[in-house]
């Protein structure tokens, strides 16, 4: 590729960085509140994101709701599907060290991903909207409607987390069990309740993920996979524990991303890697430092 | 391991529950019997009559399986650091004897021999960059790894081939003989393995790694070199997971990168020493036959549901007894409900 055609393709590629980015930082908005709450990592988190694209899905082509609208009850199934699992399965082992828990949501993701293709095969699915793959045009610049409103639902939802973190009082228990377990439960905080809260709201940010998602790429058993490592890049990019982190950590990967798959295509999660190692050795309490969820 | 100048005591301090412990002689001798009538077993099983050359397939699978267990004990075991990414050391052991067998005309055991040292080199070099991470941070960082030598791999089509795989040469040996070859070559490794885990756990290094386990930062202050003990056993560890790569890559006579980087050899190597006993000699065997043995029954007869399954599986274990069957057949637990549920009572929150 010469210089004039890379150049040729940098705004584009700018914008498409931003819109997928978007989307990113919602995925891990959700294993980032997990990760810094709980001390988790959320294996299943990928799952969740699958699981939310095929309830879009079927929702489309079952009932001819939009997908748009599936959003909210996407949300809200999922909050209470990682309310239980949390309550039920991972509170019962939560103290213990770091592989049982990361083991445990691990056969978590496999069996979701696995229930996945026997019940609804390994065909590649995709919603097709009377808007998908319509767009405007800045310039040469061309934005597709779908990405633009995934991106601004994106930050909008981020917003509300933030709020709901630092203005509510469900919020504010949350932000001191991840702060000092022991002081929250000295203050009547009810811990395993408050984790099953925090899964919760994790899987249903990872829902409403999986709905944008399933609207802009293709729906397979195993598309969430992917997202676990990226969204571990990403709040390692961003600092644990900070949503303003995961939203620019997110915007900053999806540039990444976008202009690794121009210039190496194929070494996507090679640059992602090279990605996560320089940070954790250069800045190793992420871009904006550890703000966690104040 | 010239570490440290002070003699070779290191972590009296912390005994190891495992290491340390005072084994009654009658259950030693019980011990060192079945040992050595599994290995009488396996060496002359596959010569018999009736045994056919599936059969003697399926035991090589069991064998490879606990050898990569075993090797994943060094590292996730004994030292304690959940290392995600083996895998990359079973693909670079196999691509480094496929390529010098295929492409340079190298024999079948020096291309092995060269294939561990490779994945040995390899993990060496992560090692000391990825082994300063601790938990999650670490688990994630070699989970990368291993995607990302995936990625490499099927990228450098001049050497590896790309995507379409790499194909190595046709043993002229008959079928049968071809299955004892590399039933015998699978089980060097791990009886290597196995050997091998013994001296170091007999060893300096091996105390050094427990005591890591334990706690790394009292280990460091007692004058262990951390850094290097970590990448030793990392790459112990690696090297034991080269040599099955190349073995398996002859064995199967041909590598694509969605094989030998599968996720899929990491995880039944962790979830096997899980269910055996992590940190225990012959706990991965144990947990191979176990797993193996199950995993077959499912597939028989629940085809499709198999890996469901197994995360099933993944998730009891976990639950319900993170430390192997091991425990139970030392006695330090026994199989009752009130047992099983003694790991939730201690850590859940309710």
């Amino acid at each position: 590729m010469t210089l004039d055609q890379f150049l040729s393709i940098v705004p584009q590629s700018i914008v498409n960085g931003l819109m997928l980015g978007g989307t990113l930082s919602l995925v891990a908005l959700g294993f980032s509140i997990v990760w810094g709450i709980l001390n988790i990592i959320n294996l299943a988190h990928g799952a969740f994101v699958m699981l939310s694209a095929y309830f879009a899905y079927f929702m489309f082509t079952g009932f001819g709701i939009d997908p748009f609208l599936s959003i909210a009850p996407a949300m809200l199934i999922f909050f209470v599907f990682g309310y239980v699992i949390q309550r039920y399965i991972i509170n019962n082992v939560i103290r213990a060290p770091l592989l049982v828990t990361f083991l445990l949501t691990f056969g978590l993701e496999i069996i979701f991903v696995n229930v996945a293709l026997n019940r609804f095969g390994g065909d590649y699915r995709s919603i097709t909207t009377a808007y998908s793959g319509i767009g405007f045009f800045i310039g040469d610049v061309r934005v597709p409607y779908i990405k633009l409103a995934a991106l601004l639902i994106s930050l909008l939802i981020a917003g509300a987390l933030h709020l709901f973190l630092s203005r509510t009082r469900t919020g504010n228990a949350i932000r001191a069990v991840g702060m000092d377990i022991d002081a929250a439960k000295l203050c009547g905080v009810k811990i395993g309740q408050t984790y099953a809260i925090t899964y919760g709201i994790g899987a249903a940010l990872a829902a409403a993920a999986g709905v944008l998602i399933g609207m802009s790429f293709t729906i397979t058993p195993d598309m969430g996979g992917a997202f676990n490592l990226r969204s571990f890049v990403i709040v390692v990019l961003g600092g644990l524990g900070s949503v303003p982190g995961a939203v620019l950590g997110g915007l900053i990967f999806g540039m990444v991303d976008v202009f690794a798959g121009v210039l190496v295509p194929g070494l996507k999660d090679a640059i992602a890697f090279a990605m996560l190692v320089l940070v954790l050795i250069v800045r190793p309490q992420g871009i904006l430092g550890k703000a966690f969820y104040k | 391991m010239s570490a440290t100048e002070q003699p070779a005591q290191v972590p009296a301090a912390k005994p190891s529950t495992v290491l340390a412990r005072p084994i009654a002689s009658r259950r030693n001798l019980i011990v060192r019997g079945i040992v050595a009538l599994a290995l009488v077993l396996l060496l002359v099983f596959p010569f018999l009559d009736f045994v056919s050359g599936a059969l003697i397939r399926t035991v090589t699978v069991v064998v490879m399986a606990a050898a990569l267990a075993q090797a994943w004990n060094l590292i996730g075991g004994y030292t304690g650091y959940p290392a995600f990414g083996n895998v990359a050391f079973f693909g670079a052991g196999g691509y480094a004897t496929a390529i010098l067998m295929a492409k340079m005309k190298v024999d079948f055991l020096p291309a092995v021999l060269a294939g561990g040292i490779v994945a040995a080199l390899y993990a060496t070099l992560l090692g000391f960059p990825v082994l300063r991470l601790k938990g999650h941070y670490f688990s994630i960082a070699t989970l990368g790894i291993a995607e990302a030598t995936r990625e490499v791999v099927a990228n450098w089509d001049t050497l590896t081939g790309g995507g379409s795989g790499i194909t190595l040469p046709i043993s002229p040996l008959r079928p049968q003989q071809f299955n004892q070859f590399m039933y015998f070559a699978m089980l060097a490794v791990f009886v290597g393995s196995v050997v091998l885990t013994y001296f170091i756990t007999r060893s300096k290094l091996g105390y050094g790694m427990v005591a890591i386990r334990e706690d790394e930062d009292a280990a460091k202050s007692l004058g262990i070199n951390t850094t290097q003990f970590k990448v030793a056993a990392f790459a112990l560890s690696a090297l034991i997971t080269g040599l099955v790569g190349g073995v398996y890559a002859y064995w199967n006579s041909s590598l694509i990168p969605e094989d030998a980087f599968n996720l899929d050899y990491t995880l039944r190597a962790i979830l096997i020493t899980i269910i055996g006993g992590p940190g225990s000699l012959f706990g991965p065997a144990l947990g191979a036959i176990a797993f193996e043995f199950l995993r077959n029954f499912l597939w028989d007869r629940f085809p499709g549901l198999q890996f469901t399954f197994l995360g099933v599986m993944m998730v009891l274990t976990i639950i319900f007894m993170p430390k192997g069957v091991m425990e139970f057949l030392t006695g330090r637990r026994r199989f009752t409900p009130r047992d099983l549920l003694q790991y939730v009572r201690d850590h859940r929150v309710s």
